[in-house]
């Protein structure tokens, strides 16, 4: 029976002890980072719990001073020489302006010749400020390798479906040879009407302009777009790693 | 070895197998799949507007937050122009103008790249100084947080991305603090419909009645907008859209915005003020007074329209004429049977 009992006892201290261990390892590895109170509908968002703290109009003989705890430099001051209007209480705004882009390597894997290699990212834009967003596009260059070979920038099908800059049009030809994108979702230009519509990218070695890829005037959360790279090359194109930057830059109105 | 010893190795054993076991489970069960490189950025505020003296300077603070992957910045400053006149800018290459920009940040510096964690924000003190002498005007920047682009990978055709965020920050440069507006109303008109007599456009009772409305700014000072469009209809109904206030930059024109039914894209293809909706019926007047702040001029347009029910009209004659067809047709038949 003491026996028994002895056993028992220590196999209950190994399993404490093992209850513990598996409890202590479990909670390490599933917590997540501690996060500030957020407060949040579809109609609002607050975003620092203190904000009516010290938020407010301020004066002194010097200067005067509306300002909103929790966003930099908000509000309108005045003072002998300068007058500033900043922030989301001059906009009266609740969505700060924000960019993403899902995937900034775009992986078109080995080129085949007359075998078209596509790869998606999706750009998106949170914007609440008064007049219109716009994000912008531009290759730095074509698509090329380090010993200078180059995919041209595609023009589509041609003829009738000779696709530019600011023109998509329908490059669906395994013939046809290039390298351009395509666009869906919410605001992109007007002339990307189905999966199958391309345009070249500007070049900014050849001079050219940036292109808006989307552009909207209405205050949205997660606007979202994807865009379609593509690229296809005939069979004279010189093996190699095809590389080239793309620049977005996202920039609200004024 | 007894059996005693045997048997407690073989259940230590047992624990550190189970142990082992639960922690190669938990370990598959939080590694999560592998993510590509994104980029997500935010900055605030997305726009200031200065107007300061020369040999004046003042600091203000930007935030910008990663919520995105780590990711390597640099902030810069370039020159930006309207694009157009719906509020889209275009970028310049080029820094120009006597704004002198630096960062009061004891670590960071202006076109010098810094890291940024996953959910940090760094804040960026921006100083703007304008030197003594500075001639007046104004001038136009946009602050951008640039990423640097990941590094390539060998043996593979790859478009790698550079993402940038912007701020725009409009400064007037005014000695005594007197700005030049110098507006000018260059289009306050209805679009589509009939144009049978200057200014005046035929509508159906039922048309969405699309108005335009352009201003110009001819001064060196950048102006904003505030007043009412105004429709006053023939039976002394009288409705206002309030004009939403958006800078025109000096020498640019833009389109005015009112609410609350301005829309960029309608089925004219064509960025619009105001659309009017609803059944109108008779001749229809409408005006715009417009200010620029205090002490500046006030402009005047107006414009008018006529609606008719045209279709509803050639509904109902075609129904008639149909049924006295018919009923004629029936009538004639029932003659002849008689």
């Amino acid at each position: 029976m003491q026996k028994l009992k002895s056993k028992c006892k220590s196999f209950f201290n190994t399993f404490n002890f093992l209850l513990v261990f598996l409890t202590f390892t479990f909670l390490l590895l599933t917590s997540k980072p501690l996060l500030a109170v957020s407060m949040e509908s579809s109609r609002f968002r607050i975003e620092s719990a203190n904000t009516s703290s010290a938020a407010g109009n301020k004066s002194s003989d010097n200067y005067k001073l509306s300002d909103t705890i929790g966003q930099l430099a908000a509000g309108e001051f005045s003072s002998t020489g300068y007058v500033v209007k900043a922030g989301f209480q001059y906009l009266h705004s609740i969505i700060p302006f924000r960019f993403s882009i899902s995937d900034i390597n775009i992986a078109l894997g080995t080129l085949t010749p007359n075998t078209s290699s596509t790869a998606t990212t999706v750009l998106s834009v949170y914007f609440g400020g008064a007049g219109q967003y716009q994000v912008t596009a531009i290759e730095e260059g074509a698509l090329k390798t380090l010993s200078g070979n180059s995919v041209p920038d595609t023009s589509c099908d041609g003829g009738a479906e000779t696709c530019s800059e600011s023109q998509a049009k329908t490059w669906s030809s395994s013939t046809a040879y290039g390298f351009g994108y395509n666009m869906s979702g919410n605001d992109v230009p007007a002339d990307f009407i189905s999966g199958t519509q391309y345009r070249p990218f500007p070049d900014r070695t050849a001079a050219e302009s940036p292109v808006v890829i989307m552009s909207s005037s209405d205050v949205g959360k997660n606007r979202q777009s994807t865009m379609t790279f593509k690229a296809n090359i005939s069979p004279i194109q010189p093996a190699g790693s095809y590389q080239t930057i793309i620049n977005f830059v996202a920039t609200p109105s004024f | 070895m007894t059996n005693k010893q045997i048997n407690f190795k073989f259940l230590n054993f047992k624990y550190l197998f189970v142990v082992f076991a639960y922690l190669v489970i938990c370990l598959f069960g939080y590694l999560r799949e592998a993510n590509a490189q994104q980029v997500n950025l935010s900055i605030t505020p997305p726009l200031l507007e200065l107007v300061i003296k020369p040999g004046k300077s003042i600091m203000v603070a930007y935030r910008v937050e990663n919520f995105g992957d780590p990711v390597i910045l640099t902030a810069k400053l370039v020159n930006f122009e309207p694009k157009d006149n719906l509020g889209n800018i275009r970028l310049k290459d080029d820094f120009t103008g006597p704004v002198r920009f630096s960062l009061d940040n004891a670590d960071l510096q202006l076109d010098q790249p810094f890291f940024l964690k996953t959910g940090d924000s760094q804040q960026l003190l921006l100083r703007i100084r304008l030197p003594e002498g500075a001639p007046a005007g104004d001038y136009y920047y946009t602050l951008l947080a640039e990423t640097t682009p990941p590094n390539t990978t060998e043996g593979i055709g790859s478009a790698r991305s550079r993402a940038s965020i912007g701020s725009n920050i409009l400064i007037t440069v005014t000695d005594s603090g007197v700005v030049e507006v110098k507006p000018k109303i260059v289009l306050f008109s209805t679009i589509g419909g009939l144009a049978f007599v200057r200014d005046l456009r035929i509508y159906d009772s039922f048309d969405k009645i699309p108005l335009v409305f352009m201003v110009e700014n001819k001064g060196k000072n950048m102006i904003k907008p505030e007043g009412q469009i105004s429709l006053k209809g023939n039976f002394g109904e009288e409705t206002k859209y309030d004009i939403i206030p958006k800078n025109i930059l000096s020498q640019s024109q833009r389109l005015i915005e009112a609410t609350p039914s301005s829309q960029l894209v309608t089925s004219h293809q064509q960025p619009v003020t105001l659309i009017l909706s609803g059944f109108f019926i008779g001749l229809y007047r409408l005006s715009t007074q417009v200010t620029f702040g205090e002490n500046s001029p006030t402009v005047f347009a107006s414009t008018s329209f006529f609606a008719f029910p045209f279709k509803l009209i050639a509904g109902l004659v075609t129904v008639i004429v149909i049924t006295i067809l018919i009923i004629k047709k029936f009538s004639k038949n029932s003659d002849e049977d008689s």
